[in-house]
């Protein structure tokens, strides 16, 4: 891990893990209803304050917590129009498959670019500080996902440039 | 294969295997950029016919097509054109050189059929440069071949060299943003000196100057221009004349193809991620013990 | 008109509905006199700093931090007040300042440094000088102290 982006995953890390208090607990708008409240949000008394922790302002993550759920939005940085697109892909790639991850949301939140929503079901069946660990690794190993596909992206359009071009001089 | 082959491997297969041993036959097949062949044992399992189907045909026929497949083909090329086809090829397989050799290179020049056709356009633009040369200025027409519903290659000659412009299409945002990093290296990987190439310009939504007062061309983000300017040492030599006609006729099924193949290829490695992150995260999970219950006379406890 | 009591928001009349001013108890004093105490203990601040008293200035500041609506100037105030001494501080200074605080200065302390993240233009401090500032504090103050941020409900 690179020494620049440790404390900012070290902030999620701690943030996350106090966040991850969630018990079950039954809707009071509606009977026998069930839902994460983060969601919802109809009962603000079981909303907790939304914390952001951010390196700047392209890379960021927001924590909403309530008290059954929490709901956490990765932005990733994106330097050119090459990594948004990159990004995209990938992020909306992951997305397609959210029955399988779990704790992935199908959209993300307005502003970011993947969200996961956990909720206290989650927290039950899995180990908290292995999703904790989870979403870490997440984060670290996107970045560098992006940046090496971008390179491959480059080092192949050189060849592809340079095997066409070197092929006049025959 | 990083470089695409100017000749039709079917023709080239289906020929080879033909020749050895001559069977009737009737295969439609297709090449870049639309064209269709039809290959067909009309009358003797000797005697192939294969007809082509070029969509700018017309153009092609303007600019000297007939008169290059005739030095190329002789009398092989048909006096009448199979229906729903632009032109047709009448091969005897009796009349074919029996030296293994010589074999070889006729069933290779009627691979080429395609580009051959498509070839007459450059090749008259080289002869105009010829001639534009000794009377030292002044341009040659500016030929417009629309091989492809959107895209367009447009051949001009002038006195020092002839420029030959690519129109293409991008038909998505990813295409695009793929697109320019490739054309950019095109750009850039000319510079190294070691590389002896037409010089390549590229401009996105805008056309070049030269084909600016042409009507009808789409001012939108998802198309792009290339531009080789071919100066005459690419082709004052026939053989290397001939070889840079073959070479940048492909040039956007060349460029089209490596983003398609980008494309795979981080398609492949986010599915390789996404399942390094899938492994991550079920070692999450707790495992949840199993055990069969019974009740005291024996029987199994199942939920409804 | 016989459909317009469809459109009356019978929420507002329910007695049990929860009302945003019974989350916690209201601020007891006056706007106008939050702000100037904010400036007051920016002066403060700024000769505590002068005499390179770090740990004094920040108890200075976090103690009786503005809470509750309608005091967003005092805040903004006390905020950039704040990232001053976080930006002066060196960085081997800085657990041994937070130690020095109360467990109440602490948690106000965490409740800026998200709010300073929060802060979409950021100003003139950088995100890693908060970070550390995080690390520091959650070391120091354990992951309570981000709950009780959290749960807390009077916002700074």
């Amino acid at each position: 891990m690179s020494n620049v982006l440790r404390p900012y995953l070290a902030a999620v890390r701690s943030t996350l893990t106090a966040a991850l208090t969630l018990e079950n607990f039954s809707s009071q708008v509606v009977e026998r209803h069930n839902k994460p409240e983060v969601e919802t949000g109809t009962s603000k008394e079981v909303l907790l304050n939304p914390l952001t922790i951010s390196r700047n302002e392209n890379e960021r993550v927001l924590i909403e917590s309530s008290v059954n759920s929490i709901r956490l939005s990765i932005k990733i940085k994106q330097a050119d129009e090459i990594e948004r697109i990159l990004c995209h892909k990938f992020t909306r790639f992951m997305m397609q498959r959210a029955e399988s991850f779990i704790v992935l949301r199908r959209k993300p939140v307005q502003g970011y670019d993947i969200s996961f929503l956990i909720t206290n079901t989650h927290t039950e069946t899995m180990l908290k500080h292995k999703i904790v660990d989870f979403i870490i690794q997440f984060m670290e190993e996107v970045d560098k996902e992006i940046s090496e596909m971008k390179l491959s992206l480059n080092a192949r359009a050189r060849i592809v440039a340079e095997s066409y071009l070197t092929a006049f001089n025959a | 294969m990083i470089l695409l082959e100017p000749h039709n491997v079917i023709i080239q297969t289906t020929l080879s295997e033909k020749l050895i041993k001559p069977s009737s036959l009737d295969v439609q097949f297709v090449d870049y950029d639309g064209v269709r062949f039809h290959l067909t044992t009309p009358e003797r399992k000797t005697s192939l016919l294969l007809s082509m189907h070029i969509r700018c045909w017309d153009e092609l026929v303007r600019y000297g097509a007939m008169d290059v497949l005739k030095r190329e083909y002789g009398a092989l090329l048909a006096a009448q054109a199979e229906p729903e086809y632009n032109v047709s090829l009448e091969i005897d397989l009796e009349q074919v050189p029996a030296d293994p050799g010589a074999r070889d290179d006729f069933v290779m020049s009627i691979a080429l059929f395609k580009r051959n056709a498509l070839a007459a356009p450059f090749e008259l633009a080289f002869k105009t440069q010829k001639e534009l040369e000794a009377s030292g200025a002044g341009r040659g027409e500016l030929m417009q071949i629309h091989y492809r519903d959107e895209e367009a290659i447009y051949v001009q000659a002038a006195h020092d060299r002839v420029t030959v412009i690519f129109s293409t299409v991008f038909q998505e945002e990813t295409d695009r943003i793929f697109g320019r990093v490739f054309l950019q290296e095109f750009v850039d990987a000319r510079r190294s000196p070691s590389i002896n190439a037409p010089q390549v310009l590229y401009s996105n939504r805008d056309p070049p100057l030269e084909i600016r007062d042409v009507p009808g061309l789409r001012n939108t983000e998802d198309i792009g221009y290339v531009t080789f300017v071919v100066s005459p040492r690419h082709f004052t030599n026939p053989e290397r004349a001939s070889a840079t006609i073959s070479h940048i006729q492909l040039f956007r099924d060349y460029l089209h193809y490596h983003i398609k193949c980008s494309k795979a290829y981080m398609h492949s490695r986010m599915r390789h991620r996404v399942t390094e992150f899938q492994k991550i995260l079920n070692r999450a999970k707790t495992e949840v013990a199993t055990v069969e219950r019974k009740t005291a006379s024996g029987r199994t406890m199942t939920s409804r | 008109m016989a459909s317009a009591f469809r459109k009356i928001d019978i929420d507002a009349y329910d007695e049990d509905a929860l009302q945003e001013s019974e989350l916690y108890e209201a601020d007891a004093r006056d706007p106008a006199q939050v702000l100037d105490e904010a400036r007051q203990r920016q002066a403060a601040v700024r000769s505590s700093l002068a005499k390179s008293d770090v740990a004094g200035a920040l108890s200075v500041i976090l103690d009786n931090a503005p809470y509750g609506p309608n005091v967003d100037e005092a805040k903004v105030l006390t905020l950039q007040t704040l990232l001053t001494i976080l930006n002066t501080t060196k960085a081997t200074e800085i657990t041994g300042v937070i130690k020095s605080l109360s467990q109440d200065s602490q948690d106000t302390l965490m409740k800026y440094l998200y709010k300073g993240m929060a802060m979409p233009g950021w100003g003139d401090i950088s995100g890693s000088v908060l970070l550390g500032w995080h690390e520091k504090l959650t070391e120091v103050a354990g992951v309570g102290c981000i709950v009780r941020t959290m749960t807390d409900r009077r916002t700074v």
